[in-house]
């Protein structure tokens, strides 16, 4: 059973949008329910089931400890895989900002009678993507980037590397190279057998290998090159006579 | 063995020099960090060097102790610019100014204290007077330094080295003023006992002049910079202020309107035509979101922006890009005060972003470059994004002079790269998939 939290300061609005979810749920028979519909303060100490919730949340609330984005940051630090669904009055919100930093689903812009209805197509939305999900639960690599946590799948990783700054590592992925601080060495220790240190500055998925340039000390991985050092050589020559 | 002996003395009299001249060097470039150090031992080449090639020359060259000090002296300065260079990963002018600038100090210092090992009379045992010398050099260096230290001189010299177009001229009128401090120096030898005092005197003044004119050339340097930033402000601000003109027109032509719309509502609702007044209250509504939304979107935006310089940029960015034609869709969510580094350097970073981001957008159909900006309490956060063409290779973009449209550009990335080498507390990402590239930089805290 999912549960969906609803916060706005306006009680129409709440009714409204609580109303219309309700009976599509009760039509289409979804698995859900709706828990709560208040203001900010009573959602975050209601909110007992911290898993995979959806939330319906005004960008405009009207109180002083929160707004929108702060109080989705607060409930995406505790449910990180829940899924926010903003409701707002005018069409000039900063809509790129909420869906980059917090993984906002999509907004609804509040418009008299309509509102429930479009509250009711973004949760058919919600369930179809809840659906998909549940086919692949991949498996994740997560690193701060400034202020936010970013989830990469763990199958992406070509490779990581040093940075010529100090504590910092590059993530390289197919199509990124992302920077956080970190070392190699920890991230060796704690990723275990997925990957190889094939050097010094290298650290390289070892289902992502695709050749090994004895000579030229240098191996391709996912179409990229990584150096090879000697210690490198002799891990990788191990885990070859392991692996045949 | 003469020549061990002359090879050692000479080493040891470099050495103390080479060690006095880092000591300058670390003031006057404001260096905090401890990675230069590490690079410290490479400077020993300097001396080494020198004292082994030093002896060759006396005998080569016809005893001429004059042409012997400036080749010696040539050559160490050459092998500290290289050292600066490396180390700092400074342009050739740039480390030789520097290079030059520590070089007066250590120079001045140096004669300071040479002339008091040859004149003075005291009659002491010889180990007691090379006490009273180093004592006397070890207090002067400490003061001299704390002393440049107070003045933030580093601060100004580091600006000035920033000049960019003015770079080899200062780096000469450095080398001129090291080239009298070491004139100074030789005339040392010269002076006799009596006139000691005055020549203490003279090197002082002209050290604190030195000094000085430094301080005043870096000022008139910050002056200059300030002004042009002024009016580049107050010629944006005008674009901005435009803007504003126009949203004020647009509410004033509704206000003129709006009372004929009501009396027309009213009239639909007294008639009980209720699909009529649902109709034209979302016609209302639509309308003026859409004439004057979009203006009030990026001026509420880029009024977030409480920092002159880079709203400055981005206003002057955003008019050259909506010229070209190029769809802009900036958001500013909080209010920024502070960019956790240094100004100038972010805004040399956002302008190489958003000068890349436009470069790539242009090629494709429908042109866009969206920024966004997020300051919280951790630090900030930039984001810029735009669509491309083409294949990205990510073994080469961040590469000197490598650039998909040929010589001579894409010098972006990589100065963005050694902008933010110098700060920890940053991190970039970059981002290409379903054709559309991402650039990403987030500042945590900052020192300023």
């Amino acid at each position: 059973m999912i549960s969906i939290y609803i916060c706005d300061d306006e009680e129409a609005v709440r009714h409204q949008v609580k109303t219309a979810l309700e009976w599509k749920i009760f039509m289409e028979n979804y698995d859900m329910e709706v828990v709560c519909a208040a203001a900010a303060r009573e959602l975050l100490d209601t909110l007992k089931d911290n898993r995979r919730n959806i939330y319906f949340l005004d960008v405009d609330l009207n109180e002083e400890e929160w707004d929108g984005f702060t109080l989705g940051q607060e409930l995406r630090r505790r449910d990180p895989h829940g899924t926010l669904i903003y409701i707002t009055g005018y069409g000039d919100l900063a809509w790129k900002t909420f869906q980059y930093h917090l993984e906002a689903f999509d907004y609804i812009v509040k418009d008299g009678e309509q509102t429930g209805l479009f509250a009711a197509r973004c949760l058919e939305a919600v369930h179809a993507r809840l659906q998909d999900e549940c086919r692949d639960p991949a498996e994740v690599f997560s690193l701060r980037a400034g202020d936010e946590t970013r989830h990469i799948s763990l199958a992406d990783i070509l490779f990581f590397e040093t940075s010529p700054k100090p504590h910092h590592v590059f993530l390289h992925t197919a199509d990124s190279r992302l920077d956080f601080v970190g070392s190699l060495n920890e991230l060796e220790a704690r990723l275990g057998e997925r990957f190889i240190r094939v050097h010094r500055a290298y650290l390289a998925a070892w289902d992502k290998i695709e050749a090994i340039d004895w000579k030229r000390n240098k191996i391709r991985v996912g179409g990229r090159e990584c150096l090879l050092s000697r210690t490198g050589k002799a891990a990788l020559k191990k885990r070859v006579g392991e692996s045949l | 063995m003469p020549a061990l002996n002359v090879f050692l003395y000479m080493f040891a009299d470099l050495l103390t020099g080479h060690a006095i001249f880092a000591v300058y060097l670390f003031i006057i470039m404001d260096e905090h960090g401890r990675n230069r150090l590490k690079k410290l031992p490479v400077l020993l080449l300097s001396p080494l060097t020198v004292s082994c090639i030093a002896p060759a020359f006396c005998t080569d060259i016809p005893d001429n102790s004059i042409l012997h000090y400036c080749l010696y002296s040539c050559m160490i300065l050459l092998m500290c610019t290289l050292w600066v260079q490396w180390a700092w990963r400074f342009g050739f002018w740039q480390a030789f100014a520097a290079a030059c600038m520590a070089g007066i100090f250590q120079v001045a210092v140096s004669s300071l204290c040479q002339v008091l090992s040859l004149k003075l009379s005291v009659p002491l045992l010889q180990c007691s007077q090379f006490a009273v010398v180093s004592a006397v050099y070890f207090a002067v260096v400490l003061s001299t330094s704390v002393l440049l230290y107070r003045l933030r001189f580093g601060t100004w010299f580091r600006l000035l080295l920033m000049d960019e177009g003015n770079q080899r001229r200062t780096a000469l009128l450095l080398f001129a003023l090291e080239a009298a401090m070491e004139t100074f120096l030789l005339l040392q030898s010269g002076v006799r006992s009596d006139y000691l005092a005055q020549y203490y005197f003279l090197t002082l003044v002209m050290a604190a002049l030195m000094t000085g004119l430094v301080i005043h050339l870096a000022q008139r340097f910050e002056a200059a910079r300030q002004l042009e930033a002024q009016q580049d402000t107050i010629a944006r601000q005008q674009l901005y202020e435009q803007d504003l003109e126009a949203i004020r027109q647009e509410v004033r032509r509704f206000r003129h309107d709006y009372k004929n719309l009501l009396a027309g509502l009213s009239q639909a609702a007294a008639n009980g035509e209720l699909d009529q007044l649902r109709a034209s209250l979302s016609e209302l509504d639509a309308g003026f979101d859409r004439r004057i939304g979009e203006k009030i979107q990026v001026s509420v935006q880029i009024g977030n922006l409480l920092i002159p310089q880079v709203r400055s940029l981005l206003l002057t960015k955003l008019a050259a890009m909506g010229e070209k034609g190029i769809d802009c869709r900036i958001e500013v969510l909080y209010p920024i005060k502070k960019t956790g580094i240094d100004v100038w350097d972010f805004v040399r970073c956002l302008g190489i972003l958003l000068d890349n981001a436009a470069e790539g957008a242009l090629e494709t159909e429908t042109p866009w470059v969206e920024i966004l900006l997020l300051a919280q309490e951790e630090g900030l956060s930039l984001r810029v994004s735009n669509p491309y063409t083409g294949t990205i290779d990510p073994d080469k973009i961040w590469k000197e002079s490598f650039s998909t449209k040929g010589k001579g550009r894409g010098l972006g990335l990589p100065s963005y790269q050694r902008i933010l080498s110098e700060y920890p507390n940053a991190a970039s990402s970059t981002v290409w998939t379903e054709g559309v590239f991402v650039q990403e930089l987030a500042i945590r805290g900052g020192r300023l």
